[in-house]
C-alpha cells in the first residue's frame, strides 16, 4: 500500500531514485555504475566484459556494477550471458519500464552514481577509445569519501 | 543528456513492474577471440534460352571490423561471358550475312531467326574498396573506390556517402554521390553512328566507317534517402536518385536493319566483287551523348514473428523517355532455428526510348539517333525465385538460390510496315539464375 | 517531377518530426530491428548480382543503396 502511494508521488521526484528498490540502498557509500544492455546490442559484447573487469578491479575500493537487461525475451539475455559471462549483478527489465524511467536515449547507456547517490556521469554508447577517460572518472569518484 | 540530480535514497521505495534481481554465474569473464574478417562469397550461373548469353560469376566480399563501428569492405567480382546476343538487326525470311564487329570477318544468320552476334568470350574483373566510420556520434560517412576491366571496357569510380541519425536513431537521412569515368575501346574501332555496315576487310586494313579507336563516358550519380523506423517490427526506406551520364553511350556492336518502305523486307545489297559482306543494308546504331535519369525507390520491411516481408517499388524516368516500374517482394520464412526459405518475385516494366526503332525505312531521312537494341525497347520482365539458407553451428551460412527470368517485348506496331506486321519478332528470352553462396568468418 | 518532390518532402517531414511518438521506437525496443534479416543490406551479395544482371539486360538500373534501421547502438 505504501509502495502504491509512493508510485503516485514519484513524478515529482527524479527517476533513478528507484534504484533503492533493488536493495541497492546497501550500496550507499559506494560508487554505482548502472549499465543498460541487451543481447542484440553489438557494442555490449565489448562493454560488458570491460565493465566486468572494472567491477573486479575496483570492488575492493567500493565500486558496484549493476547491469540492467532490456531484452524482451529472457532466453536471449541468458544466451548472451553464456557467451559473455559477467560477475556483477544483472537485473531484467523486459518491459523497459526502468529504461523508460531513466529515459534511456540510446543503447548501451551507462550511468555512474557517486557515493552520495547523486548521478555523476552518463554515457551513451560504448567506444573503445573512451575507456581510459571513463575509468579515470570512476577512480576519481571512488577517491571521494562518502558524507553520511 | 539532462543531468538532473538523481538520488539513490534509502527512504524511497518505489515499485516498478516485473523486475527481478538475479546474479549471473560467477565465472571469470571469457576473452572473446574475435575473428577479424567477415566474408561473403558466392558463385553464380546465368544462362539464357536458345544458346544465347551464358555467364559464370564469382564474388567475394570481405569486411573487416576495426572496432567502434569502423569497417573496411573489399570486394572482388569475376565474370566470364560466352554466347551470343541480339545485334538489333530484324529477322528476315532469307539468310542474312553481317560483317563481324571487328570488321574483318563475316557471319550468317539462318532465315527466320533473330540475328545474334557472337559475343566475345570475355572475362570481366571488378574490384571495390570502401571505408565506413562514424563521426560526432550521430554521423557516419563512407568513401569508396571501384574499378573494373574487360577486354574492351574499363571503369573507374569513386563514391562518398554521409548519413545522420535523428529522433533516437529512428530516422536516418543519407546522401551519397558517385562519379565514374569509363573507357570503351571496341574491337574494330568506334563505328560512325548510323553509317552503313561495310564489307569485311583484310586483317591489315583499317575497318571502314569507323571514327577512332576509343572514347569515354562519365557518370555522376546522386542518391538521397530517408530510412524511418515505423515500429518495433517495421522499417521504411525511401530514396531519390539522380544520374547524369555523358560521353559515348552508344553500343558499338548494335545495328539496325534498313527495310523497304512498302514490303517491310530487307533491302538487297551486293557486296563489292572480291569481298564478302552484308547482303542487306544495315546501319550502326547511335545514341545521344547525354542521359539524365531520376528515380524514386521505396522499400518496406515488416517482421511477422520471425518471418520478414520485404516489398520494394522503384519508378524511374529519363530524358531518353525510358520510364520503368519495378515491383519486388521477398518473404523470408525461417524453418527451425538454422534454416530458411525465401521466395522472391519481381515484376519489371519499361517503355521504349524515344529513338528506339524496330528497323529503319529506306528512303526516309536518317534520324539523328536510332537503336534497335531490345533493352531500350518496350518490354516487361518477370522473375520468380526461391532461396534456401542454412546456418551452421559456428554461425556460418550456406545458401542457394534459383531464379527464373522471362523478358517479353512489346512490338512497336505503329512502326511496322508490310510483311513486318506478320513476321516481326522481338528477341524475347528466358534465363535461369543459380547461385550458391557461403558466408563465414576468417 | 512535382509528384516525386512532394513524395520525398512528405517522407522527410514524416521522418524528422521531432518528439513524435507515433513513428519510431524507444532505444531499448530494437530487438527485431537489430536482426540481420531486418537490415537494409541483408542479401547484399544477391542484390549486387541482381543489379549487375538487370543493368545488363534492362534499360534502367540502381537507385537502391543505404543503411539506417538496425540496433541503433552507439
Amino acid at each position: 500500500m505504501l509502495r502504491a502511494l509512493l508510485i503516485l508521488t514519484l513524478p515529482l521526484v527524479a527517476a533513478p531514485a528507484v534504484l533503492s528498490d533493488y536493495g541497492l540502498e546497501r550500496y550507499n557509500g559506494r560508487v554505482v555504475i548502472v549499465d543498460f544492455w541487451a543481447s542484440w546490442c553489438k557494442p555490449c559484447r565489448q562493454s560488458m566484459p570491460w565493465l566486468d573487469e572494472l567491477s573486479t578491479r575496483y570492488a575492493g575500493h567500493g565500486l558496484v556494477v549493476v547491469g540492467i537487461n532490456v531484452d524482451a525475451e529472457r532466453a536471449d539475455a541468458e544466451k548472451f550471458l553464456r557467451d559473455v559471462p559477467v560477475t556483477f549483478e544483472v537485473f531484467f527489465d523486459p518491459a523497459g519500464s526502468l529504461a523508460q524511467r531513466f529515459k534511456v536515449p540510446g543503447m548501451p547507456a551507462t550511468y555512474i552514481f557517486d557515493r552520495e547517490g547523486v548521478l555523476a556521469e552518463s554515457h551513451l554508447g560504448f567506444k573503445q577509445a573512451q575507456r581510459s577517460t571513463f575509468e579515470a572518472r570512476v577512480r576519481e569518484l571512488l577517491a571521494s569519501a562518502a558524507n553520511h | 543528456m539532462a543531468e538532473k540530480d538523481k538520488r539513490i535514497s534509502a527512504g524511497i521505495a518505489a515499485a516498478t513492474c516485473g523486475l527481478l534481481g538475479a546474479a549471473a554465474p560467477s565465472m571469470a569473464p571469457a576473452q572473446e577471440s574475435a575473428p577479424t574478417w567477415d566474408i561473403d562469397s558466392a558463385v553464380l550461373y546465368y544462362g539464357e534460352s536458345d544458346e544465347r548469353v551464358q555467364d559464370a560469376s564469382l564474388a567475394i566480399d570481405a569486411r573487416r571490423d576495426f572496432g567502434d563501428d569502423r569497417s573496411l569492405d573489399l570486394a572482388l567480382h569475376l565474370d566470364t561471358l560466352t554466347g551470343a546476343s541480339p545485334s538489333g538487326a530484324a529477322l528476315a525470311d532469307v539468310p542474312q550475312t553481317f560483317t563481324s564487329p571487328s570488321g574483318r570477318a563475316t557471319y550468317t544468320t539462318p532465315a527466320g531467326e533473330v540475328p545474334l552476334d557472337d559475343t566475345f568470350h570475355d572475362t570481366r574483373v571488378a574490384v571495390d574498396a570502401g571505408w565506413s566510420q562514424p563521426f560526432a556520434r550521430l554521423y557516419k560517412f563512407n568513401v569508396g573506390l571501384s574499378g573494373s576491366t574487360e577486354f574492351d571496357y574499363q571503369h573507374f569510380g569513386v563514391n562518398l556517402g554521409l548519413s545522420r541519425d535523428f529522433d533516437r536513431r529512428n530516422t536516418t537521412l543519407s546522401a551519397a554521390v558517385a562519379y565514374a569515368q569509363d573507357t570503351i575501346k571496341p574491337v574494330g574501332g568506334l563505328p560512325i553512328p548510323l553509317a552503313t555496315m561495310p564489307d569485311a576487310v583484310d586483317e591489315d586494313e583499317q575497318a571502314p566507317n569507323r571514327m577512332g579507336s576509343s572514347d569515354s563516358k562519365n557518370v555522376l550519380d546522386i542518391l538521397l534517402g530517408v530510412t524511418q523506423v515505423l515500429g518495433r517490427h517495421s522499417l521504411l526506406r525511401v530514396n531519390y536518385s539522380y544520374s547524369d551520364s555523358s560521353g559515348y553511350l552508344t553500343d558499338p556492336y548494335k545495328l539496325l536493319s534498313v527495310v523497304d518502305p512498302v514490303t517491310g523486307e530487307l533491302v538487297a545489297r551486293t557486296p563489292t566483287p572480291g569481298s564478302d559482306g552484308p547482303r542487306g543494308i544495315y546501319r550502326f546504331e547511335g545514341r545521344p551523348d547525354s542521359r539524365r535519369r531520376q528515380g524514386l525507390y521505396a522499400e518496406f520491411r515488416q517482421d511477422f514473428s520471425g518471418k520478414v516481408l520485404q516489398l520494394g517499388y522503384r519508378y524511374s524516368t529519363d530524358d531518353w523517355e525510358v520510364d520503368s516500374h519495378t515491383l519486388e517482394a521477398r518473404l523470408r520464412l525461417p524453418i527451425g532455428s538454422s534454416n530458411y526459405l525465401e521466395p522472391h518475385l519481381r515484376y519489371y516494366q519499361q517503355t521504349a526510348a524515344s529513338f528506339y526503332r524496330y528497323s529503319l525505312v529506306d528512303g526516309d531521312p536518317l534520324p539523328q539517333f536510332a537503336t534497335a537494341d531490345a533493352r531500350l525497347g518496350e518490354f516487361d520482365a518477370t522473375t520468380i525465385g526461391l532461396k534456401f539458407g542454412h546456418k551452421t553451428v559456428d554461425g556460418n551460412e550456406w545458401s542457394a538460390r534459383l531464379e527464373m527470368y522471362r523478358q517479353s517485348g512489346v512490338l512497336p506496331t505503329a512502326q511496322l510496315i508490310g510483311s513486318q506486321l506478320d513476321n516481326a519478332r522481338l528477341p524475347d528470352f528466358d534465363a535461369v539464375i543459380l547461385q550458391v553462396g557461403y558466408r563465414f568468418k576468417y | 517531377m512535382k509528384k516525386i518532390f512532394s513524395a520525398i518532402a512528405g517522407a522527410i517531414v514524416l521522418g524528422t518530426s521531432a518528439g513524435c511518438t507515433h513513428l519510431g521506437v524507444q532505444p531499448w525496443e530494437r530487438e527485431v530491428l537489430a536482426r540481420e534479416d531486418m537490415q537494409p543490406d541483408s542479401n547484399a551479395l544477391d542484390t549486387a548480382f541482381d543489379d549487375h544482371i538487370y543493368f545488363s539486360k534492362e534499360g534502367t538500373s540502381g537507385g537502391r543503396g543505404f543503411g539506417g534501421g538496425g540496433c541503433g547502438c552507439n
